[in-house]
């Protein structure tokens, strides 16, 4: 939380335009906390964020890969399953064929990062819709993912790398959590000062406007895509830490959640408008909101009406403020 | 420490009120309940012999629910544990039973009572699960009767991987080995154990082998859905069905008795609810509880399906 709400400053400082966009997620997301501190006792504690924090490692992850895709006008539906493969390849080259950890990690982002780059020249050579181009992909994952095993799980990772997800240094950072903020502050950065990630936002502006100016569309789509799939590769990685086994089944509609996650931050759909910071405010309302509902014993029932309840009031919020702004 | 001195508060306050003052002196007034996916009528069914029982004793049970995702389950455990909960009773999520769960409960120091899977690596104090091999010999055994010993059989497995789509396997194999007559022609594994799953499955098996004549689900909502495709494709005359778990559903499907699901196996899921609770009771006072406790499944025909509508086990 000290990290997030440090980062916000320092953006807040630069590069004031930037933000404007992620302001009513802000709001909202203070608005919630407040709310579950008054609510429930154990909300507003050091060891709940620090749950927090750990339980939105995985999505966070994804929903930054997810920001470029959207950013640049595109979707991926395939996060989830390459998730699950990355997950599968990790298991089987670490346990089954017994490389050392450091390899089978390799291997899962390399197999991840193909599954990406794939789907992107299906979409800039083959001219498939990224909505078809990454449904497909979601299906091929997935069948790869269950083919590695016949369907069942592995366990049996080495001690270290569970205790990766659990031990806690300096008395809050798990690795996993490290690797989720440095993947925040990069994203970020890369975003703001570097001219290639101003080129998302000119490509999901007008991808044709973007090519006459210069940028090479076609390469910069493939490579938005190639890695929004290494990251959904790498949350799979930390998702296996987490749970000490590594399953096909796993991240069955997380795109679903990752998309929810950037357009509650405030990035359009229809690309060109957004940014990390957004989401990052996108994935905490996520992770407050269900921790919350939980603190609070609400049935599972109605926690389904009101997260689904929360992304339509995100998103006819940002309506409106379009229509106003018109 | 905190924890220590806001439950001793809590205790002193239920003390004083007459009603509650029940469950003070169990040594639990909080029980964390995680289960895969309430939309299963099995699931739903413990959850509600707990939520029960519980109650009447004073015990608060706080639920949540998985949907069926492990990392999802693994979060709603930390939430629960936040909430102070003073025994967790875990019914893991997804085939790869998380250990992680287990080991945080553990690291708080409160009982752990496993309800139908078992993480391997990280037991709990004890688990309580149904019976599989025999109930599952016995529906199979069942059918096979009516079906004169003889036939092409198909069986639509479970979640492929997950003990009781092994078991009740296991126990139905060992039903068709006895009668040489029967030929096992195919089997196909559902991901969600679901009637839409069994539908599907059956109508595609019925289209490469229409003299089928013996169907064994090993869920009811896969058996339900596998005698709806029996009867769209015309062969109700023909076929026989057979399921398990003995859902409400199910159950009213069988005294109504009019489609070709004629038979299933009854579990005792409230009961395994009050058992949980009552296991998780005993640990938290250093009482000691089998390792494995296992209540059987009933088999159940059309005849005998009433009693059971009336109240489950």
């Amino acid at each position: 939380m000290t990290t997030l709400n440090g980062s916000e400053r320092k953006t807040n400082l630069s590069d004031f335009f930037s933000l404007s966009g992620a302001t009513g997620p802000l709001i909202g997301l203070l608005v919630l906390c407040a709310f579950l501190s008054f609510a429930t006792d154990s909300f507003f504690s050091f060891r709940n964020f620090l749950n927090i924090a750990d339980q939105i490692t995985v999505l966070g992850i994804m929903a930054v890969g997810m920001t470029f895709v959207i950013l640049i006008g595109g979707i991926d539906l395939s996060v989830g399953s390459i998730l699950a493969l990355s997950m599968m390849v990790l298991g089987y080259l670490n346990v089954e064929a017994g490389y050392p950890m450091g390899v089978a990690i390799i291997g899962a982002l390399l197999a991840s990062a193909v599954a990406g780059a794939v789907s992107g020249l299906l979409i800039t050579e083959f001219r498939v819709p990224a909505f078809i181009a990454t449904l497909a992909m979601m299906s091929i994952a997935r069948g790869l993912a269950n083919m590695i095993t016949n369907g069942s799980q592995i366990i049996g990772f080495p001690t270290w790398f569970n205790l990766g997800a659990i031990i806690r240094h300096f008395g809050f950072l798990t690795i996993t959590v490290a690797v989720m903020i440095t993947v925040f502050v990069v994203a970020t950065l890369f975003l703001r000062f570097r001219q290639e990630g101003r080129a998302l936002y000119a490509i999901g502006g007008n991808p044709e406007v973007a090519r006459l100016a210069g940028i090479n569309v076609r390469l910069t789509t493939i490579m938005v895509y190639m890695v929004c799939a290494l990251l959904s590769g790498l949350a799979g990685i930390l998702l296996a830490a987490r749970l000490d086994s590594v399953q096909p089944s796993s991240g069955v509609a997380y795109e679903l959640d990752a998309i929810a996650a950037v357009v509650i931050g405030g990035t359009s759909l229809s690309g060109g408008t957004g940014g990390i910071v957004g989401t990052i405010i996108g994935v905490l309302i996520i992770g407050v909101l269900r921790n919350g509902l939980n603190l609070l014993s609400v049935s599972p029932f109605l926690q389904a009406v009101i997260i689904g309840l929360v992304i339509v009031l995100a998103v006819a919020a940002e309506t409106f403020k379009h229509r106003n702004a018109r | 420490m905190k924890l220590g001195i806001k439950s001793a508060l809590a205790a002193a306050a239920l003390a004083t009120t007459a009603g509650a003052a029940s469950a003070e002196g169990l040594g639990i007034e909080k029980i964390g309940l995680a289960v895969p996916n309430l939309q299963a009528d099995f699931f739903n069914q413990i959850k509600l012999g707990v939520e029960g029982y519980a109650g009447k004793l004073g015990i608060e049970v706080i639920v949540v629910d998985a949907k069926n995702d492990t990392a999802t389950q693994v979060s709603q455990v930390q939430d629960l544990l936040t909430q102070g909960i003073d025994a967790f009773i875990y019914i893991p999520a997804g085939a790869a039973a998380a250990a992680v769960p287990t080991r945080l409960a553990r690291a708080e120091g409160i009982p752990v009572i496993n309800v139908d899977r078992e993480p391997e690596g990280a037991p709990g104090d004890t688990v309580i699960y149904g019976e599989n091999v025999v109930s599952a010999y016995q529906v199979c055994d069942h059918i096979i009767g009516l079906a004169g010993g003889e036939g092409k059989m198909v069986v639509i497995h479970g979640q492929k991987g997950t003990t009781p789509e092994v078991q009740r396997f296991e126990g139905c194999k060992m039903a068709i080995d006895e009668n040489p007559g029967v030929e096992l022609v195919a089997q196909q594994w559902s991901q969600q154990w679901s009637p839409d799953e069994g539908f599907q499955i059956a109508q595609n098996m019925l289209q490469a082998n229409p003299d089928i004549k013996l169907i064994f689900g090993q869920a009811d909502g896969l058996a339900m859905g596998a005698a709806k495709a029996v009867e769209v494709a015309g062969l109700a005359d023909q076929v026989i069905v057979g399921g398990y778990d003995g859902d409400g559903a199910a159950l009213e499907s069988l005294v109504a008795c009019d489609t070709p699901f004629i038979v299933t196996a009854t579990q005792s899921t409230q009961a395994m609810g009050v058992l949980a609770v009552n296991s998780a009771i005993a640990v938290a006072n250093d009482a000691s509880v089998p390792a494995r406790q296992i209540p059987n499944a009933v088999l159940t025909t059309c005849d005998d399906a009433a009693q059971f509508v009336a109240k489950h086990p």
